[in-house]
């Protein structure tokens, strides 16, 4: 038998190596390096807010460490911002195009067209027809990077942009393109946004709240193909056995919320940022600042402010004091404003807890 | 050589007596389910089960779903870990080393034995679960199904997607295979290394888990195990599907080289 012993070493070697090099390949894989290209910041900026009708098929992931003090009427936005959110999309265009939320044993996929929007719940057997809406809550396809990127460089003024070097996303070369907000009372530390530098869709976008390492919503392609899809992907057809459903009407919802709504006159100026209008939101709210910096104010009725305070005051890091009860999640602020004398408003946004108590100040009816 | 191993597998009774335990669990659900009228609310329990009810052709899938995370690897790990062991314990390896086929064939052939014991598993759990399905619950009026992206699948594409996934779930058992036969070369007690194998299995469970534990989640044994789901979806996702294939290709080599360097080399004493 110490023949066959003397052979061992030289077969545990070659196993040895084997395991050694299939280990180490990822390491390598992902350290080879990306190539640089000289784009001006702006010129980048440029073609990513050009890149809406490219179309594009591709798997992406998404991940926020954002865990919003909401109440249990809004989960699903609560989790988009906090979980792992794994996406299937075709791109036709920004009014054609199909994104799939892929979980474990199901699947949620949106499939817009120019008509409106089917929700097909694989798990739930329902398919929801919805019709497009100016002002919706955030939903999965916002969180594309395609989309997310657009969205946040959109606004950004040239001195903000900066280049960031370049990495390799979803087997792509991509540039950063660094946002460093100038708002004084932003809380977005800054927001990176990795661009194929050919068709400038976004491939990756990074939020990092003020001096945090981590980026609190990252956003990435995993896979990407440059190609028109074909259309019968992203046409839907709901199946027979399927329980048919409408979508509330948000127009409705925000008209009669306006109806309700206390008749406050919000300042022109809060924390800093200077009111103004988007289509679709109601008078009653007030939307302050640009670009990734944020605010919006709005008085809430006394049955909301209930369930609001309870679900601000279970979070640990809440400060309370005589302006009221606020709580940071990440780079998003949420304020809950109680006056004595006057109606209670929330205040949230991408702004920082001293901008939200600056704000809550100049309240109409507030403590000052 | 491997036709012996074969035969000598397929022979023993307490082969088909796991096999017939495995089958027993879905069964069992099924009747519940149908009893109860109870599908687990959409979102839980194993993938499929909550369709089944309109459905019964997905129970083969729910069946394989049921027995995939605990009792499928459980019973491929005592088999794959009885495979050299179990002569070592009984006293029969050195005679089966006196035949001049050598000790690289013998692990060759005990694969092939386990691989064909994980195949003929995985089938028996899908036809058991497709009769029960067909018989306890409502099959579509109409031929095919709904996909998971609820575009409707022809009877032949869902047939095909069927076989595709028990394949994959065939392929995903190899590494619970490779796993239990590696540590069969290196004990003589068939029963340390089936539980050496899931060992393994309930570390790697319970790492994919951890957040802590992403970085190293992609190649962890049983990170790509579900991903027969995405078979179903469409377009199908291949992403997971390919890796989970590659993964196991990556296990079953590493761990056969080893188990071929040790056992090669080793005194066989019993």
């Amino acid at each position: 038998m110490a023949a066959r012993g003397r052979g061992a070493p030289a077969r545990w070697a070659a196993v040895g190596l084997l395991v050694a090099v299939l280990v180490a390949l990822p390491s390598v894989v992902a350290a080879l390096p990306a190539d640089d290209a000289d784009v001006p910041a702006a010129e980048l900026r440029a073609a990513v807010l050009a890149s809406e009708d490219v179309g594009f098929s591709g798997y992406a992931v998404s991940a926020g460490g954002l865990a919003l003090p909401v109440s249990d009427r809004l989960t699903a936005v609560a989790d988009l911002f906090s979980d792992r959110t794994l996406m299937r999309v075709w791109w036709r265009g920004p009014e054609e195009h199909r994104v799939d939320v892929v979980s474990g044993a199901g699947e949620i996929g949106a499939h817009r067209n120019p008509g409106g929007t089917w929700t097909w719940d694989f798990e739930a057997g329902t398919a929801t027809r919805g019709t497009p809406a100016s002002l919706a809550l955030p939903t999965p396809p916002d969180l594309l990077p395609a989309a997310l990127g657009r969205r946040l460089l959109s606004e950004a003024a040239d001195d903000e942009l900066s280049r960031a070097g370049a990495r390799r996303v979803a087997g792509r070369d991509a540039l950063g393109l660094r946002v460093v907000p100038a708002d004084a009372a932003s809380s977005v530390g800054r927001v990176d946004v990795w661009v194929d530098p050919a068709s400038g869709l976004p491939l990756q976008v990074e939020v990092f709240a003020e001096d945090a390492d981590l980026p609190a919503l990252d956003t990435r392609f995993l896979g990407l193909e440059l190609a028109v899809p074909p259309a019968d992907v992203v046409t839907f057809t709901p199946p027979p056995e399927a329980t048919m459903l409408t979508a509330p009407d948000t127009e409705e919802l925000i008209a009669q919320a306006e109806e309700r709504a206390p008749d406050v006159r919000l300042p022109r100026e809060l924390a800093g940022l200077p009111r103004r209008s988007f289509q679709g939101v109601p008078d009653a709210v007030g939307v302050y600042g640009r670009g990734v910096t944020l605010l919006a104010a709005a008085p809430v009725p006394g049955r909301l402010a209930g369930g609001l305070r309870e679900a601000l005051t279970a979070s640990p890091d809440a400060v309370r004091d005589e302006l009221g009860t606020r709580v940071a999640a990440g780079p998003l602020g949420l304020m809950l404003v109680e006056p004595a004398g006057g109606p209670a408003y929330v205040l949230t946004g991408t702004v920082t807890l001293d901008a939200l108590a600056d704000a809550a100040r100049r309240l109409p009816g507030a403590a000052s | 050589m491997i036709g012996v191993e074969l035969r000598t597998l397929f022979r023993r009774p307490r082969t088909w007596a796991t096999i017939a335990v495995l089958n027993a669990l879905p069964v069992l659900v099924a009747v519940l389910v149908q009893l109860t009228d109870l599908a687990p609310r959409p979102g839980e329990g194993p993938p499929f089960l909550s369709a089944v009810l309109t459905n019964g052709a997905l129970f083969p899938l729910a069946a394989l779903a049921i027995v995939l995370p605990l009792f499928l690897p459980i019973a491929v790990a005592v088999v794959a870990g009885d495979a050299v062991a179990g002569e070592a314990q009984a006293g029969t390896l050195r005679y089966l080393l006196v035949r001049p086929a050598g000790r690289t064939r013998l692990l060759v052939a005990k694969l092939v034995a386990l691989m064909a014991f994980v195949l003929v598993t995985v089938v028996v759990v899908a036809a058991v679960g497709y009769v029960v399905g067909m018989t306890l619950f409502d099959a579509q009026p109409v031929g095919g199904g709904t996909s998971v992206s609820g575009t409707s699948l022809s009877q032949q594409e869902l047939t095909g997607r069927s076989l595709m996934a028990i394949g994959y779930v065939t392929v995903s058992m190899l590494g619970v295979a490779a796993f239990g036969l590696f540590f069969s070369t290196l004990t003589d007690s068939p029963l340390a290394a089936a539980l050496g194998a899931l060992a393994v299995l309930v570390t790697s469970s319970l790492l994919f888990t951890l957040d802590a534990a992403s970085p190293i989640a992609p190649y962890l044994p049983t990170r790509y195990w579900l991903a027969f789901v995405d078979l179903f979806r469409d377009p199908v996702l291949w992403r997971d599907v390919v890796r989970g294939l590659a993964l196991q290709g990556v296990y079953v080599g590493v761990l056969l080289a080893a188990a071929w360097a040790n056992f090669t080399t080793k005194d066989v004493t019993s």
